[in-house]
């Protein structure tokens, strides 16, 4: 009886931790449209090598200014975008904030691709709730919807991001 | 119920430790141990060619080499004792100096009352795989003794001499890790993929071709290839591994064969090739020739094509390697194989090789090509 | 430059008896030159400042203005200026890149051979002294030397802060420099330029005491460009032993090998996938 137990347990806490790693994933909802593309044309698996890692960027992005923690930015981004999100982690390390970016709804548009397919930009138009928290207390809830200048480079297994600059529009 | 684990775990070991004694008695290919003699050192003396020749073999196997060589008629413990150690463990850094002689099968080839001829296929254990050796030896018989009568070889001689080394060199410069973006832009060597033929086998489908290296730099290259179905999706995908000359240099052009065991074409609708080059450190030197090259059977009748690398550089080749690739008349690459030297090539001499390819092929092949690729630690 | 023409002033406050408190923040907010935070009420509050780079938190009192350090606005995004008493009020405001101070080029390939169309690509991007990505409109111009020579000038106006240009290389092997300049700004790269493949491939030979010395002739690609020392040239011969193979690199523009043989041979040539002639040897007299 005791051994049915466990195993029941076990099978609990697999399939609970399986849907909890599902929701980080869930988190981020990205769409891309390359249409107007140019001077070179997105090719497919590129494209969709572009929306795994834009999501899996800010699955990190937002874990790392939640729990305030510098590992999940290293992979993901590199050049002024490491550094402008490890300048903000620090910071929130010493004045105990935290942000939430919940619920996230990206709509990528390439805007230019490199010759030699070394370098592309796109525009985010990105929705999500953004809560600012101090220590445990919420300052700040609210809808946004925000836009991104984006340079994504290819290194050695993904797509990084390097400049990730919001503007008021496009 | 609680005691079911223990019951199982109990007849688990009764039969792996059935298994094991009934496995004992056939020594074929167990390391050490030769075929039909499990209790070595109680057996009498080499009364017939076979005993005397299985004694030798074994106590190499061992490296017990003062037992070896009592079964040796011409070679002393004084005299030619090194020669015959090294005959066996290889030097220079040479493939064989990290093999071992896992087995060996041996048959008589012609018997009479005082001299034999056996046939001894040895196989070797290498860093690069199972190696196979055909050996005939000579064995004579003295009073009720038989003895094997080594053949002794001849060590080149490499006379003392300054050869210098004007060949390039390509070095490879990383650059720091705070060079700004757009900085540090250097390409990876362009290669190309100029043939590709896919054929099946009794072992599975096979791809092969030939690659070039078309930039003005060397180039580490792979070839890999994925076997796509009707819907595109992949069946397999395997790498050329070593059936290729990986170090290209500029122009260079090596074959490459890719193996794909138990799959068949007939499922097959596509094949995706993709050849990955990078940037490596290389040296022009050394220049190895490869002469008197000829497609004639082998003692065995294996279609074999055999020749002589002939090293023109000052620095010994410790592990040459060769890549042959064979045409049909059309020159379309109709079969690729590979093959390592167990001898190091010293500077200024030349070392005999041979690569076996398909029977069925001999009639088909009109030409051929070979590359030596060559490893010496410590050096690219 | 045009100014950013953008300051969210929002109103968060209940009606509950708690006081109305109001955030505002001057714009433009150009990176680097700091900004002025007004807040109306009174008493004390919570200033938290959140944004790219800057997570600050301090002590304020109502109704009077904050300034912010350069520091605090030197990174182009956006930000939330939160003020907390009994209740939180927020502004957003968007920091805009300063003037240009740098310039990112990419330039491909790094080496390129001679005469191909469309085979040399760059590309630009202007950035501030602290990094932000400019996205109005600038004049780019590129330019290419080879030696003393200029082969293009070209200015190019940024669209979504990008300049970029695609031409061919030069018919002469050597460096290539390539500039991208704005204003007194630039950056240089350098793509060496190397020969085709192989023209008009050819090999002597001649015997000699240990066999037969073949040499190819200085070898060039079809514009008359010097193929790089290190290049593999192969060549064969077919004698009455079999056939021998060896592939030698150029040096100092020829490759030779010696071949031992005593009898007649042909000798070919052949370099990547460009064939040479062929030449007959006879037999040792």
């Amino acid at each position: 009886m005791n051994r049915i137990a466990t195993i029941l347990v076990m099978i609990g806490w697999f399939l609970v931790s399986q849907s909890y790693s599902k929701s980080a994933d869930d988190l981020a909802q990205v769409q891309l449209d390359s249409k107007k593309a140019g001077p070179r044309a997105v090719e497919n698996l590129t494209e969709r090598a572009i929306v795994r890692d834009y999501r899996s960027a800010w699955t990190s992005l937002s874990h790392a200014l939640e729990f305030n923690v510098f590992d999940p930015i290293e992979g993901p981004f590199a050049g002024n975008a490491k550094q402008m999100l490890k300048g903000t982690i620090a910071r929130q390390q010493e004045s105990g904030l935290r942000q939430r970016f919940l619920d996230q709804n990206h709509k990528l548009e390439v805007v230019f691709y490199a010759p030699e397919g070394d370098v592309v930009e796109l525009h985010d138009t990105a929705e999500y709730q953004q809560q600012i928290l101090d220590g445990g207390k919420p300052i700040h809830d609210e809808r946004v919807v925000l836009h991104y200048i984006v340079l994504m480079t290819p290194s050695a297994d993904r797509w990084v991001i390097r400049q990730l600059q919001a503007v008021p529009q496009f | 119920m609680k005691f079911a684990l223990p019951v199982i775990l109990v007849v688990v070991l009764a039969v792996l430790m059935i298994v094991a004694l009934t496995e004992a008695g056939s020594a074929h290919g167990t390391v050490g141990i030769a075929a039909g003699s499990a209790t070595y050192g109680l057996t009498p003396k080499p009364s017939t060619p076979e005993q005397s020749l299985t004694d030798l073999l074994v106590e190499a196997q061992r490296r017990n080499w003062d037992q070896a060589l009592s079964f040796v008629s011409n070679v002393s413990a004084s005299s030619d004792k090194d020669s015959f150690i090294q005959d066996w463990t290889g030097s220079h850094g040479s493939l064989r100096s990290f093999s071992n002689l896992e087995s060996f099968e041996l048959r008589p080839l012609h018997v009479t009352n005082d001299e034999a001829q056996m046939r001894v296929h040895l196989r070797w254990t290498t860093p690069v795989g199972p190696i196979d050796d055909v050996r005939d030896f000579h064995l004579a018989r003295k009073g009720d003794i038989w003895k094997t009568v080594w053949p002794k070889r001849q060590e080149p001689s490499v006379p003392a001499q300054v050869i210098p080394v004007t060949y390039l060199r390509w070095d490879l410069v990383s650059g720091g890790a705070d060079d700004e973006w757009g900085s540090k832009n250097v390409d990876t060597p362009h290669v190309r993929i100029v043939s590709m033929n896919a054929v099946d086998t009794a072992e599975g489908a096979v791809v092969m071709g030939e690659v070039v290296n078309e930039d003005t730099i060397p180039a580490f290259v792979n070839v890999n290839a994925t076997l796509l179905d009707g819907s595109g999706s992949a069946i397999d995908d395997e790498s050329s591994f070593d059936k290729i000359a990986h170090i290209l240099l500029p122009k260079q052009v090596t074959a490459y064969r890719i193996d794909f065991p138990a799959f068949h074409l007939k499922n097959v609708k596509n094949v995706h090739m993709d050849v990955k080059a990078t940037l490596v450190p290389a040296s022009a030197d050394p220049v190895i020739g490869v002469m008197n090259q000829k497609i004639d059977p082998d003692v065995q009748g294996k279609s074999v094509l055999r020749g002589e690398l002939f090293n023109q550089s000052g620095q010994t080749v410790n592990i040459p390697h060769i890549v042959a690739s064979f045409y049909d008349n059309n020159g379309q690459v109709v079969w690729v194989a590979d093959g390592y030297v167990e001898q190091a090539l010293l500077p200024q001499t030349s070392a005999l090789f041979s690569v076996e390819f398909p029977k069925t092929l001999a009639a088909k092949v009109q030409n051929f090509h070979v590359v030596v690729n060559q490893y010496s630690p410590g050096r690219s | 430059m045009r100014p950013w023409l953008i300051c969210a002033a929002v109103c968060l406050a209940e009606a509950c008896g708690a006081q109305n408190v109001e955030v505002r923040v001057s714009f433009p907010v150009v990176a680097g030159n700091g900004a002025t935070v007004s807040t109306s009420g009174s008493g004390k509050a919570i200033f938290y400042l959140v944004g790219p780079g800057v997570s600050s938190k301090n002590e304020i009192k109502l109704g009077e203005e904050i300034q912010l350090r350069t520091r605090d606005t030197q990174n182009a995004g956006a930000y939330q200026a939160i003020v907390c008493s009994e209740r939180c009020a927020s502004a957003t405001f968007y920091v805009s890149a300063a003037n240009p101070a740098s310039l990112t080029f990419l330039v491909h390939p790094s080496r390129v051979p001679v005469s191909q169309n469309d085979a040399v690509s760059g590309v630009a991007f202007p950035f501030d002294q602290f990094h932000n990505f400019i996205l109005t409109p600038l004049s780019i111009e590129f330019r290419l030397t080879a030696g003393s020579a200029a082969l293009m000038t070209q200015a190019v106006r940024t669209r979504a802060g990008v300049a970029w240009f695609r031409t061919t290389s030069g018919k002469s092997a050597g460096a290539l420099r390539v500039v991208a300049a704005l204003d007194n700004l630039s950056a240089q790269r350098v793509v060496q330029q190397v020969a085709a493949d192989p023209c008009n491939l050819r090999i002597a030979g001649q015997r000699n005491r240990s066999g037969i010395l073949v040499q190819t002739e200085p070898v060039r690609d079809c514009a008359g460009n010097p193929v790089p020392d290190g290049t593999i040239v192969t060549f064969t011969a077919a004698d009455a032993n079999g056939k021998s193979t060896v592939d030698a690199p150029i040096k100092q523009g020829v490759a030779r090998v010696e071949i031992a043989a005593s009898g007649g041979a042909s000798i070919s040539v052949a370099s990547g996938v460009v064939m040479g002639n062929e030449i007959h040897i006879g037999a040792q007299p």
